[in-house]
């Protein structure tokens, strides 16, 4: 491990040195394959697969899985996120199909094709916090209540977050953002399918409480912990003031890693996993900049 | 294509009122063992409110 010197010295250093000492520090948490993050998305979809058949044969009642199809979606993101940046492998390298395979499949409960959110979620990296150009933006929110109820009104028929990622990826317009959108369509009315198919099947409840309902508090939390908290007050521009490390009141697991961030923009090439530690060997550097670092 | 696919979108609120929302209340009403007076269907009394509430959320745009 590289050793960070006291804030004085850091103090004293320039900006090249530091730049140099902060890639040295940063560089130790990457490189590997996360498995962790693998294992994590590809049981959490089988999981969440498996309560279907489990609901409807009647081997598990719907009273029980409704709580495990609702933790399936809040947890299904992640795995995808480090899939979008190529965490598990890059192109060209033999595991690549596998980072693939995470990314497109681990999203599907909460209907979000994997192109979608990798492109507009590159978009939100470059542009962060830009009110036009950060295809999050819409989540900021002056405090907690604030923005789940802007999650909920982000997500009714008419407003202006629920077209903030098609907008994103008409401005991109490259072949590969078309066909991102292409994916949505097709994604968001197969989803419709089923909801619909299951109902007038008979198994309204089933879909509403393995998908429908659960896809709404999944969503909720993940812009509440994945979006807003990191980000807020999203008014900071620039590499160092654009997100920040907070103290969650439902600790590290229960913000999923979020606490700490600000790695994740500097670097978001380190593991979700091991972004605490790294947050721990960087905290004096990121200290000596001015980050916003809260109480943590 | 795009016409068709945006028009279907403009007014899914109502075709999710009463494609989902329809027979979902149907469910919960059966499985409540709620009856109705005059032994109206469940199914039609969801067939309304979810009509009525996705009519009324593809014109406002909003759910709640």
């Amino acid at each position: 491990m590289i050793a960070v010197p006291d804030a004085a010295t850091l103090g004293a250093m320039d900006a090249k040195a530091l730049n140099r000492l902060e890639k040295d520090v940063a560089d130790q948490f990457m490189g590997g394959v996360p498995w962790g993050s693998v294992a994590w998305g590809l049981c959490n979809l089988a999981v969440w697969l498996s309560l279907w058949p489990l609901t409807l044969m009647g081997i598990l009642p719907l009273w029980a899985a409704f709580p495990i199809a609702t933790l399936n979606v809040m947890l299904c993101y992640l795995p995808s996120h480090e899939a979008q940046h190529r965490i598990i492998a890059r192109e060209g390298e033999p595991l690549f199909w596998l980072n693939e395979l995470v990314g497109y499949v681990s999203t599907i409960p909460l209907v979000l094709p994997y192109q979608v959110a990798r492109l507009t979620h590159y978009e939100h990296h470059t542009h962060c916090n830009d009110p036009v150009l950060d295809p999050d933006a819409g989540t900021k929110a002056a405090g907690p209540w604030q923005s789940i109820a802007n999650s909920i009104a982000y997500r009714q028929p008419g407003s202006k977050g629920q077209a903030a990622y098609g907008e994103c990826l008409a401005r991109l317009g490259t072949p590969e953002a078309q066909k991102a959108g292409v994916q949505a369509l097709v994604s968001q009315l197969g989803y419709l399918a089923v909801l619909f198919g299951m109902a007038w099947t008979g198994h309204a409840l089933e879909a509403a409480l393995l998908w429908w309902l659960p896809r709404h508090i999944g969503v909720t939390y993940i812009q509440f912990f994945l979006s807003w908290a990191p980000h807020h007050p999203g008014t900071g521009n620039g590499r160092y003031r654009d997100t920040r490390a907070f103290r969650s009141a439902v600790g590290n697991i229960g913000s999923m890693g979020m606490q700490f961030h600000i790695v994740h923009h500097l670097y978001p090439r380190i593991p979700l996993m091991r972004t605490p530690a790294a947050y721990w060997a960087l905290r004096p550097i990121l200290e000596a900049r001015g980050c916003d670092l809260e109480r943590l | 294509m795009r016409k068709v696919l945006g028009g279907l979108f403009r007014v899914m609120p109502l075709l999710f009122g009463l494609g989902f929302i329809g027979p979902l209340i149907a469910q919960i009403l059966t499985l409540a063992g709620w009856t109705l007076p005059g032994d109206v269907a469940p199914l039609a009394v969801g067939m309304v409110i979810g009509g009525v509430w996705g009519g009324i959320a593809t014109l406002t745009g909003r759910w709640l």
